[in-house]
């Protein structure tokens, strides 16, 4: 089990950094009661709450840049989050206690510029999935932004930054980011790109990432070496019609077919969008709790026998793939509908779901909306499918190769049945390579359970890395034990840079495993 | 129903009420849509502070603390947090019952308390309404002398006098062929502030072969009581309206169709209001299952013949309808077969601060959302704001300048009716296909950014 508070310097100071901060920013901007403290250190990880000092609220860069002068001075730990949205991965919880949370979301949220001609958008970390599809929508629904199927109120930002992905051409969010504002750990503020040149105008700040000099953006992903308070983000122009398509397939051996249709597609670029890959339990578990947990009380998996019902009550197979193209009308985009149609008809038993039909079928309309660049919360329920709020997500890929996929399937499903959970996972697949999305839903107030939940992560880590497989994203108790199967010196260059960038550590100590 | 009997129904509500607070697992997404955690970013103005609030209320046994009311209080009820909540925790439920609880075990400020009183025993009543409405437009122009909430309160008078008569109880017959009968609530205090939503809505239906009945003993819903704590006042309103309806259901009942969707949504729940009163339970349901928004029901029976007027009209999701009804499509496809471009107003899940009688009670809170509210509705850059509530209708008119109907409104005036009264004058459409609608591709006429 993680020890929150192992490897953070205590703060030196927290009563005259919060004066200080008051003093500065105003009262508003600085939250200590109790309520606030133990919001800010709740998740849902097996490790616990953490334990938060307290709660800033910053308007602009400057009042980030006073925050973080003050915290070096002071020598207090502050834990930026953007929009607090991060489930499964953390929250709004800092990865050790004794942090102070900087929160961006309430103040810091604005949209600063559209650019419908070259489409992109200038953003604050504050601002929400939700808030700049409705700005688009404001405009005339011209362009889109690369929704998640997560929470309509997470960061655009936030989730960029800690490599998070969406479904359209523009899946990648931190490769469409660009001109990123940063204040860094030792307080000083930088811009990357072109943004970066001291004099004139914007220029090509908004629409060039790589310029003169080293490419500093990558430095942000996923690190904490700094603060992000702005950045553009690119925007997909909407098309005129969008038309999904999916199929459903009866047995949980077709994943090797499955990924290896779908590689060809995606390696000519043939669909534009990636491929959702939802298992039974991931599709259906947004629309209904677990049948069985009541009577299992979450000691085994769920039977064969309660799945095969579970997809027979909302017309689901143990796999549903979907997809979309983008045209100027449904009927241009028929013959390619029809294409992908017999493609997919090579699997035995494979069932086409049509895009009309698909609304009215709540867990594929999720792939609808999010390929649609519309911010849905459907998806949530998955985190009512056990009871007890425990939730994190176990985040390795499979080369899109039908036979590695089905291993490592194999390999999933009997680390989750050996620790009594329920396998439910979705392949988010491109061309070479598909992010896998492991969710362990559990109960955490019951402690064999948590116990097991934790395990069955861990497990799951081990057997991925003796394969010479990673994660992407992590739940923030994992943070340590992902960044410890990085070879040493990869560790050690971080570190460096670290302390070249934040020589005092004052920003996340513990984020990403760098201290 | 005896002492007893209530003493019965409130212990089973009280039950439910601590096992729907225990649901809530603190995840949080709730407190991002919530519009007083917005302005405020304080815990306890967010509906899982208020959880935790009503939870810890509902254990003691004392009575509320008067911060905790005033947290409760502070709560639009507008159930936005209802429609991110991944434990779907039935916040609406749980909120009615701590008003409930504090209406039970805590004494309000005297002022406070006549207050409460006067706006519940007035707005329900169309006589007494339309009494104080005409005693308080004088004393409007004295707004900013008056102590307390009175000042805010006369801000939200409508200026003029409703235009045309209120619709008359009775039997409204089908024009042409009847091909369904249904009831309408024509509620209470819509009767006084805009007659003409009810005379559009019989007059479309009518036309569209509806026999409309309008039960001489219905009338309030009860969710103005209900909303305050006051159950047993809610409950004698609802019950009367089921009786009347049972009444007209014996010559046959397609639906019972409601155009407040504030009263929608507690219809909607009359089953839950008596689902432990036995002598009604059995009722209720009927009544809640016959319950329909407007929309819903002319979206099953679609609109006929229409003569095309492509106003650029901005449609605002009364919170009632999008959280409590969870009815979102069937309005803008309506007007949209109507012949009018429907945009949507940015930050459609944040409520305009009407909610009820929040805006009485709550004025600087309401003002505060009513003005961030104007300001999406301005920049849509439509021509006519359409909504299907009259009270978001009465707050908005006080933060736009847009005129502003209730849907049936324009669905009348699309399919042979009169033109809405708050439209005379209005020029022509300026022109139709400027703004997208939002399906999933974007509208031809959107185009210019990429080529397909």
């Amino acid at each position: 089990m993680v020890n929150p508070s192992g490897g953070t310097p205590a703060a030196v100071d927290p009563g005259r950094f919060f004066e200080a901060v008051t003093r500065e920013l105003g009262a508003a901007a600085v939250d200590t009661t109790a309520e606030a403290r133990r919001r800010y250190g709740e998740n849902t990880m097996p490790g616990g709450e953490r334990a938060v000092l307290g709660v800033l609220f910053p308007g602009s860069s400057a009042d980030v840049q006073i925050i973080v002068r003050a915290a070096n001075r002071y020598r207090v730990p502050v834990y930026p989050i953007s929009a607090g949205n991060n489930i499964g991965l953390g929250s709004r919880s800092p990865v050790r206690d004794g942090q102070v949370v900087v929160d961006l979301g309430w103040r810091m949220s604005r949209i600063l510029e559209v650019n419908e001609e070259l489409g992109y958008a200038v953003i604050e970390p504050g601002v929400t999935f939700q808030m700049l599809h409705d700005e688009l929508v404001r405009l005339g629904d011209r362009l889109m932004v690369s929704a998640t199927s997560g929470p309509p109120l997470g960061s655009v930002l936030g989730n960029a930054l800690d490599k998070g992905a969406g479904y359209g051409p523009h899946f990648d969010h931190f490769g469409t980011l660009c001109g990123l504002e940063v204040v860094l750990g030792n307080g000083e503020v930088i811009r990357t790109g072109e943004a970066a040149l001291q004099q004139g105008p914007a220029g090509n700040s908004h629409v060039s990432r790589y310029s003169f000099g080293p490419v500093l953006d990558g430095l942000f992903a996923q690190s904490n070496y700094g603060i992000v308070t702005r950045a553009t983000v690119w925007l997909l122009p909407r098309p005129p019609a969008i038309e999904s398509f999916h199929f459903v397939f009866q047995r949980d051996a077709d994943l090797g077919a499955i990924i290896d249709l779908i590689r060809p597609l995606k390696l000519s670029g043939f669909v534009p969008t990636l491929f959702r890959v939802c298992n039974d339990l991931y599709a259906a578990g947004t629309e209904e709790p677990s049948p069985e947990y009541a009577a299992t009380k979450g000691r085994t998996r769920i039977s064969d026998a309660a799945r095969a019902a579970l997809r027979e009550r909302h017309g689901l197979g143990a796999w549903q793939v979907s997809g979309a193209f983008y045209g100027a009308s449904a009927a241009s985009m028929a013959p390619m509908i029809n294409r992908v149609r017999a493609h997919f008809a090579q699997i035995d038993g494979c069932r086409f779901v049509s895009h009309e039909e698909a609304r009215h079928v709540p867990p594929l309309a999720i792939a609808i909306d999010s390929m649609s660049g519309r911010p849905g919360s459907a998806e949530l329920g998955l985190l009512r499918w056990r009871p007890g709020g425990g939730n994190t997500w176990f985040t390795p890929g499979t080369s899109m190769s039908g036979r590695q996929a089905l291993a490592l399937d194999r390999l999933g499903r009997e680390t989750y049945d050996a620790s009594g959970m329920d396998y439910i996972i979705m392949h988010v697949a491109g061309a070479r390579f598909a992010r896998s999305l492991h969710v362990l839903v559990f109960n955490r107030g019951d402690p064999d359970e948590n116990r097991r939940a934790d395990e069955c992560y861990r497990e799951l880590t081990r057997r991925y890395a003796e394969l010479g497989i990673g994660v992407g994203r992590a739940p923030i108790d994992y943070h340590e034990e992902h960044m410890s199967r990085l070879m040493p010196a990869f560790r050690a260059t971080g570190q460096a840079i670290k302390r070249a960038l934040d020589p005092n550590g004052i920003i996340s100590p513990g984020r990403y495993g760098l201290l | 129903m005896d002492t007893a009997a209530a003493g019965a129904v409130t212990e089973a509500a009280a039950i439910e009420a601590r096992g729907i607070a225990a649901s809530c697992n603190h995840f949080g997404f709730c407190t991002s849509t919530c519009p007083t955690y917005a302005l405020t970013h304080e815990e306890n103005e967010s509906p899982r502070g208020r959880i935790a609030l009503i939870g810890a209320m509902l254990e003691s046994g004392a009575a509320p603390d008067p911060r905790t009311v005033a947290h409760i209080d502070s709560c639009l009820s507008c159930l936005a947090c209802t429609s991110v909540c991944a434990m779907k925790v039935d916040y609406m439920h749980l909120i009615d019952h701590a008003r409930s609880h504090v209406e039970r075990h805590y004494r309000r400020p005297l002022a406070d308390r006549l207050l409460r009183r006067f706006v519940a025993q007035t707005i329900s009543r169309p006589g007494l309404l339309r009494a104080a409405l005409t005693l308080a437009r004088p004393a409007r122009a004295f707004r900013r002398l008056l102590p307390g909430r009175l000042g805010p309160m006369l801000e939200l008078l409508p200026r003029r006098s409703p235009g045309g008569a209120d619709i008359a109880p009775g039997i409204h017959p089908a024009v042409a062929q009847r091909r369904q009968r249904v009831a309408l609530l024509a509620g209470c205090a819509q009767r006084t502030l805009a007659p003409q939503i009810n005379t559009a809505t019989v007059s479309l239906l009518t036309r569209l072969g509806c026999e409309v009945v309008i039960p001489e003993g219905a009338g309030c819903c009860g969710s103005l009581e209900l909303h305050m704590g006051r159950g047993r006042g809610a409950r004698r309103s609802a019950l009367r309206n089921i009786q009347a309806w049972l009444a007209a259901a014996q010559s046959g009942l397609d639906a019972i169709l409601i155009n407040a969707s504030g009263c929608g949504t507690t219809v909607k729940d009359y089953h839950h209001l008596f689902e432990h009163d036995p002598s009604w339970a059995g009722e209720a349901r009927r009544i809640s299952s016959l319950a329909l928004d407007v929309s819903e029901f002319l979206a099953r029976i679609g609109l006929g013949a229409t003569v095309s007027r492509p106003y650029r009209v901005a449609y605002h999701d009364a919170c009632s309808l999008r959280n409590g009804q969870r009815v979102t499509r069937q309005p803008r496809e309506l007007l949209r077969a109507a012949g009018y471009e429907v945009v949507d107003v940015p930050e459609g899940h944040f409520c305009c601060g009407s909610a009820g009688t929040y805006n009485l009670l709550n004025p600087g809170k309401a003002r505060l959302l009513g003005e961030r509210k104007g300001r999406h509705v301005d920049s849509s850059g439509a021509e006519v704001l359409a909504v299907g509530n009259i009270g978001c209708m009465s707050q908005l008119s006080n933060y736009t300048r847009m005129p502003i109907v209730h849907t049936v409104e324009l669905l009348d005036w699309a399919t042979g009716g009169a033109r809405p009264p708050s439209l005379a004058g209005l020029p022509p459409p300026a022109g139709a296909g400027l703004r997208a609608s939002p399906g999933e591709g974007a509208s031809a006429a959107a185009g210019g950014v990429g080529i397909w």
